[in-house]
């Protein structure tokens, strides 16, 4: 009996030992990119022998349950997320730097940006983005230059008994609000002397910023523009061809396309700033790569992963074909553009400034989106609101005035 | 003595036996990991139930085993991990142990003037021991000895060449082909091989590189150096900082103390909002308890009268509010209230004209309105069931007596059906109320606590409850997540709630009274 008992124990203690050892990568993914980075592991495994695990998570949860998961050992090696995730998870020790050397050159430099804090790279980029001005051919058959004639076109078509709106954005979002703000000047972070972004000179109060939001605060009043408008009453009204013009980006394509609407993109119309000059709005860029975790026990085969299978143009036609952001690496860019739409976003993209990717963003997004709902409400006036809100930020950020 | 069946006594021991491998197995994964704390509970748990399975004094108690084991797992020890990290800085730069963040600044190396690379073989011999050969760009040879790299001559012996001149061969340590290379890798590439007066560290899967360690660290002194640059660092609350402000990330979680309670009632930007928000709560509870119970008594008394056909039918159809999901019948109910699309305000339009469109989610007080009604909705047939059920117990021959005595239906009602009513209802509406207080899903998905606020100090909307602010401010809050404040907060609604639950059995004892008067 004793020495079965001692058999027993011996046997489970290696099973112990032995789930220590065996080479293995795992990464997080969401549902669009885990079937493509299966594909891609595939390869890798059949030519090094080791194995890739893709685990699938809800977009939304991902950046949380990396946070909560990797310094418990149970996170992934590779973590597939956008950029702004990048300055909260370098301050809190789970991001290893990846140094690219000379082949910094074949990415798109937005992109490399993005995932760069303190000086170093923290991941890899592999998909570009930034929102445009996408109109229903049917209802405005040329698109807008200016704002102003953006108002008079939205003025022509809005009919809400009917259900027809001529522009339609999601609101509060201050992603998509922030190329009315930038066009006069309005900025999130302003740069200090080392060239890194100065967490306590917020401008969402500038003279150029408050000129955005008084349009916005004109449009609401009049009626030509939805306050509170969600994700699903803005798909509603466009897919329903309902809608004439949306500040979105290449995600809403899909949907389009599926509902048969006959649409376009065209830069966003540049913005008044009331002595008769116009502004160039400036939209975020969002980016799309892939991290290494700094509590993986295999970086070096990670990084021999990224390097050689994921920093290539194959892979990156790949994860546009799956995903069609525009690429970060730039041969592939190339291949792809002859796409129109793919075009129009470029072109777009060229003004666009990447968002922060600093840790104290996520104070900047809750009070900003605060204000952008103040003011659709009516019950704060632009100015009000907004230097309201940078207070909040710099408060909660801890800057002393 | 009588003595137990053989077979009963069988069962008991094979299924301890399954559990105690299970244990071992559980307890050697966790030593591995390192989690002391867990392992601690896991070995004395299960040692707990050796010990009653087989002692005869302790034997009674083994029905109540398995639930205490639970609750300590599931209800104290969450409790106790609260109350740890409400003590602590905890937030988005400080969720790293002490332990794991020297851990890694030991890590970070930095490369000296002219490092130099060289290309990599590795070898293992039968007892899985390793050496690491390096190629130079002139050819020097260097192979490991334990933790050190030493030259070494190209005719040395030990080296055996095949034809093309690759070293396939040092001693007994054999080249690893490209899978076994891979699955050493991972303890290679953590350790750093002194070499003359740098240190060498794998740069990639073929190649190696000089490199300086970043960091130095004065066990006694506490102070940590930056050799590059020569700084020193001091630890200020978990956080490496020079005399010149600069700070090295990540920092580590330290205690505190009390700091986050004296926060919320001293800071004024957090005490207005947790005023606030309390407030809501209580009301919030309040009415939703109030409204509820009074629409189920309502229609548990309509139900209760004999006369009224298809009760079946009628009773079958009120508990479908309460069978529905939460989480579905808010989100539904969210469309229905939207404000430009949702078909609530279209029909209010329709029978009003477009003035009568209700912000409902845009306006502080319209989305209290809508929230009380939705979770109305959702609980009056909870309170029906136990009207109807309450109302079964009242004997009909005190209506009649009453009747007799000349009662009118609003007297019977009041003096008669609420006080011998509200004997078994009561610890329910109360419990009613408690879980009110902190129902996060219907709040949560219906508003998220919006609409904002101006000038909140923490992100706390119109709408938030004391439970969707703490949620807020662990996930939305500055530069991400501050735990340790949530934490706080969540301790602070755990006592509130207690006493809820104390008054509660207090009040059931005093209407116990009430009844024997009767």
């Amino acid at each position: 009996m004793k020495r079965v008992a001692l058999a027993l124990l011996a046997l489970m203690l290696l099973v112990g030992l032995t789930a220590v050892g065996q080479a293995k990568l795992t990464i997080w993914a969401d549902d669009v990119g885990t079937p493509v980075f299966r594909e891609i592991a595939a390869g890798f495994t059949a030519a090094t022998g080791v194995e890739i695990e893709v685990v699938e998570i809800a977009f939304s949860d991902l950046r949380g349950q990396f946070i909560t998961a990797a310094p418990t050992g149970e996170g992934p090696d590779i973590l597939v997320g956008n950029h702004d995730w990048t300055g909260e998870l370098v301050v809190n020790g789970l991001l290893e730097p990846i140094d690219l050397g000379l082949r910094a050159a074949e990415f798109n430099a937005v992109g490399l940006e993005g995932f760069s804090y303190g000086g170093n790279l923290y991941g890899i980029p592999y998909g570009v983005e930034n929102v445009a001005l996408l109109y229903n051919k049917d209802l405005v058959p040329t698109p807008p230059t200016t704002w102003d004639e953006l108002l008079t076109i939205a003025a022509d078509l809005t009919d809400v008994e009917s259900g027809v709106y001529g522009y339609i954005v999601q609101n509060p979002d201050p992603f998509h609000w922030f190329p009315m703000l930038s066009a006069g000047g309005g900025y999130i972070f302003g740069t200090d002397e080392n060239g890194g972004l100065d967490p306590c000179d917020v401008g969402l109060a500038t003279p150029g910023a408050v000129n955005g939001a008084i349009i916005f605060d004109q449009m609401i009043e009049d009626g030509l523009l939805a306050n509170g408008a969600d994700w699903d009453t803005m798909t509603g009204v466009m897919f329903s061809g309902n809608g004439g013009m949306v500040i979105s980006g290449p995600w809403l394509i899909g949907g389009l396309r599926d509902a048969g609407i006959n649409y376009g993109v065209a830069p966003i119309p540049s913005i008044p700033n009331g002595d008769g000059t116009y502004g160039t709005p400036k939209p975020f860029a969002s980016v799309r790569g892939v991290m290494l975790s700094s509590f993986s026990e295999n970086k070096t085969i990670a990084k021999d992963f990224l390097f050689n299978y994921i920093a290539t143009e194959q892979v990156a036609l790949e994860l546009f074909a799956k995903d069609p952001r525009p690429p970060a690496y730039l041969s592939a860019f190339d291949k792809v553009s002859d796409d129109p739409d793919i075009a129009a976003f470029g072109q777009q993209g060229q003004n666009a400034i990447p968002m922060p990717n600093i840790a104290e963003m996520s104070s900047v997004w809750g009070a900003w989106s605060d204000a952008q709902a103040l003011i659709g409400n009516q019950e704060a006036d632009p100015i009000q609101a907004l230097q309201a809100a940078v207070q909040q930020i710099l408060d909660a950020i801890g800057c002393e005035e | 003595m009588k003595r137990p069946r053989l077979s009963l006594a069988l069962v008991k021991v094979v299924l301890l036996c399954l559990l105690d491998a299970a244990a071992i197995w559980g307890i050697i994964l966790l030593g591995v990991r390192g989690s002391y704390a867990l392992l601690a509970s896991l070995g004395i748990g299960t040692l707990l139930i050796n010990f009653v399975s087989f002692s005869k004094r302790a034997y009674p108690l083994r029905y109540l085993l398995p639930g205490l084991v639970f609750l300590f797992g599931m209800v104290v020890y969450p409790i106790v991990y609260t109350v740890y990290i409400s003590t602590t800085n905890t937030q988005t730069g400080h969720i790293l142990t002490r332990a794991q963040v020297m851990e890694q600044l030991g890590q970070r190396t930095y490369a000296p003037t002219e490092a130099r690379t060289f290309s990599s073989a590795v070898y293992q011999d039968e007892d899985e021991l390793l050496r690491v050969l390096l190629t130079g760009a002139n050819g020097e040879l260097l192979l490991s000895e334990g933790d050190r790299f030493k030259d070494i001559e190209p005719d040395n012996p030990l080296l055996v060449r095949d034809d093309q001149g690759t070293i396939v061969a040092i001693g007994d340590f054999q080249l690893l082909n490209l899978g076994g290379l891979y699955s050493v890798l991972g303890q290679l590439e953590t350790e750093l091989f002194a070499y003359g007066d740098t240190f060498l560290k794998v740069l990639s899967v073929r190649e190696f590189t000089e490199v300086l360690p970043l960091y130095a660290f004065d066990e006694t002194t506490g102070v940590l150096t930056n050799l590059e640059t020569g700084v020193t660092y001091e630890h200020v609350e978990g956080t490496f900082t020079a005399p010149d402000g600069s700070v090295i990330e990540p920092g580590f979680r330290v205690s505190v103390g009390a700091r986050n309670y004296t926060d919320i009632l001293t800071d004024e930007g957090i005490r207005s909002d947790f005023l606030r928000v309390f407030t809501w709560t209580v009301l919030w509870s309040l009415f939703s308890v109030l409204f509820s119970f009074a629409i189920g008594l309502g229609v548990a008394m309509l139900l209760n009268d004999p006369y009224i056909h298809g009760r079946m039918f009628y009773r079958s159809i009120m508990i479908i509010p309460y069978a529905i999901p939460a989480f579905i019948s808010a989100l539904v109910w969210l469309g229905l209230f939207n404000t430009d699309a949702g078909a609530i305000n279209r029909i209010l339009i329709d029978l009003f004209g477009s003035a009568a469109k209700v912000p409902w989610l845009q306006h502080p007080i319209w989305a209290k309105v809508m929230l009380i009604f939705v979770n109305t909705w959702m609980t009056f047939p909870y309170m029906m069931i136990i009207s109807l059920g309450a109302l079964q117990s009242i004997p009909s021959g005190i209506y009649e007596a009453a009747r007799i005595d000349g009662a009118s239906g609003l007297q019977r009602f009041s003096r008669i059906t609420m006080p011998l009513l509200l004997i078994s209802v009561a610890p329910l509406l109360i419990g009613s109320f408690a879980f009110t207080f902190n129902n996060f899903t219907v709040v949560f998905l219906m508003t998220g606590g919006r609409p904002p606020v101006l000038d909140a100090a923490t992100p706390a909307g119109a709408t938030d409850i004391l439970i969707s602010w703490t949620y807020r401010i662990a996930f939305q809050g500055v530069r991400g997540n501050q735990l340790a404040l949530a934490s706080a907060i969540a301790v602070i609604i755990f006592v509130i709630i207690a006493t809820i639950s104390a008054i509660n059995f207090r009040f059931t004892k005093a209407l116990e009274d009430v009844h024997r008067g009767v």
